[in-house]
């Protein structure tokens, strides 16, 4: 549990400018016109975060 | 192509050992000035997040702090081609390396406590049942003791949050002695006392789970979970400034990316 709390919730994010969504994928968009995806992100915002094994250890 | 983000490391020389990622797929650096993006080629759809895969981030960014200093990256960390990691990497720089140079030969450890709430209550209402004068039951209006009810509720948790900062003080003296940053959370919930990171100099290390162990010895019935080493997963401080560096300050930075850094990992593309 330690690990998955750290590499879900830690770490660094990179951050952008403003947050868009196309095709299922979080795009982020940088200043510098760097494009991110995180599906985390969108995980989390669809409220459903973990899927299969995890869900029994939530 | 989609490059999927394990860390950044301090290091701008190739990773000799072979290292998979996501998927089963080869882990390389592409360096940027004196620093490097760790990274993997995956293929969409993207990976759900499944435990597998957080398991095989994780054990990525273990490998790594064998050798490097890392910083490691929020899980599912995807970017959209070579030329746009580069362009991250430079609008980062600055941070990066004020983060590795601060974390460098450091480590970080996890610390739980658990107390046993109930009973930790129960020993406050007596204390406080002792020190109180008879009311006359009898004689309280309604009002009266709802009034009462609801300021012994207030006393005993006012004792609660006391106890378990006097607690804490107590165990935080000792590991901070080992320790050169950390990050305390007081009753997360009713029976976590502490939930605690502390990033230690590996050469103190033995020191800090000595510290442990000798905190763990003090109360045998406060349950205690301990885990280390990691990367400094907590401890990454990002400035918001970061994405705004100015033009010059973007141009000096990509002098200093020579023509071959540019071009590493570029053939696999």
């Amino acid at each position: 549990m330690e690990i998955l709390d750290r590499v879900l919730d830690k770490g660094v994010v990179i951050s952008g400018d403003m947050v868009i969504s196309v095709a299922d994928v979080d795009l982020i968009y940088l200043g510098l016109k760097v494009l991110l995806s995180s599906v985390e992100t969108i995980e989390k915002l669809r409220g459903s975060p973990f899927t299969g094994p995890m869900q029994e250890a939530r | 192509m989609k490059l999927y983000l394990y860390g950044i490391i301090d290091s701008s020389d190739q990773i000799t050992e072979s290292i998979y990622g996501l998927e089963g797929s080869s882990v390389y650096n592409i360096p940027f000035c004196d620093i490097g993006a760790v990274v993997s080629e995956i293929s969409p759809p993207i990976q759900g997040v499944t435990e597998g895969a957080v398991l095989e981030h994780g054990a990525v960014v273990e490998k790594l702090m064998a050798d490097f200093t890392v910083l490691p990256v929020r899980f599912q960390t995807v970017i959209e081609g070579r030329d746009n990691l580069l362009l991250m990497m430079q609008s980062y720089y600055k941070d990066f390396k004020d983060n590795l140079a601060r974390l460098h030969n450091k480590l970080e450890f996890g610390i739980k406590v658990i107390w046993p709430a109930e009973k930790i209550k129960e020993n406050i209402i007596k204390t406080l049942k002792k020190g109180k004068q008879k009311d006359s039951e009898s004689n309280s209006s309604q009002g009266r003791k709802f009034m009462t009810e609801k300021f012994e509720k207030y006393k005993i948790d006012k004792e609660f949050q006391a106890k378990a900062d006097k607690f804490i003080k107590v165990m935080d003296t000792f590991f901070s002695k080992f320790a050169t940053e950390k990050k305390l959370r007081k009753l997360k919930t009713e029976h976590l006392l502490l939930d605690a990171v502390y990033l230690v100099e590996k050469s103190q290390e033995s020191n800090f789970r000595e510290a442990f162990e000798h905190i763990k010895s003090a109360r045998s019935d406060f349950k205690y979970l301990f885990s280390g080493p990691w990367p400094a997963y907590n401890f990454v401080v990002l400035s918001k400034q970061s994405a705004l560096l100015t033009d010059s300050q973007q141009t000096d930075l990509l002098d200093k990316v020579t023509q071959d850094q540019m071009l590493v990992g570029a053939d696999s593309i």
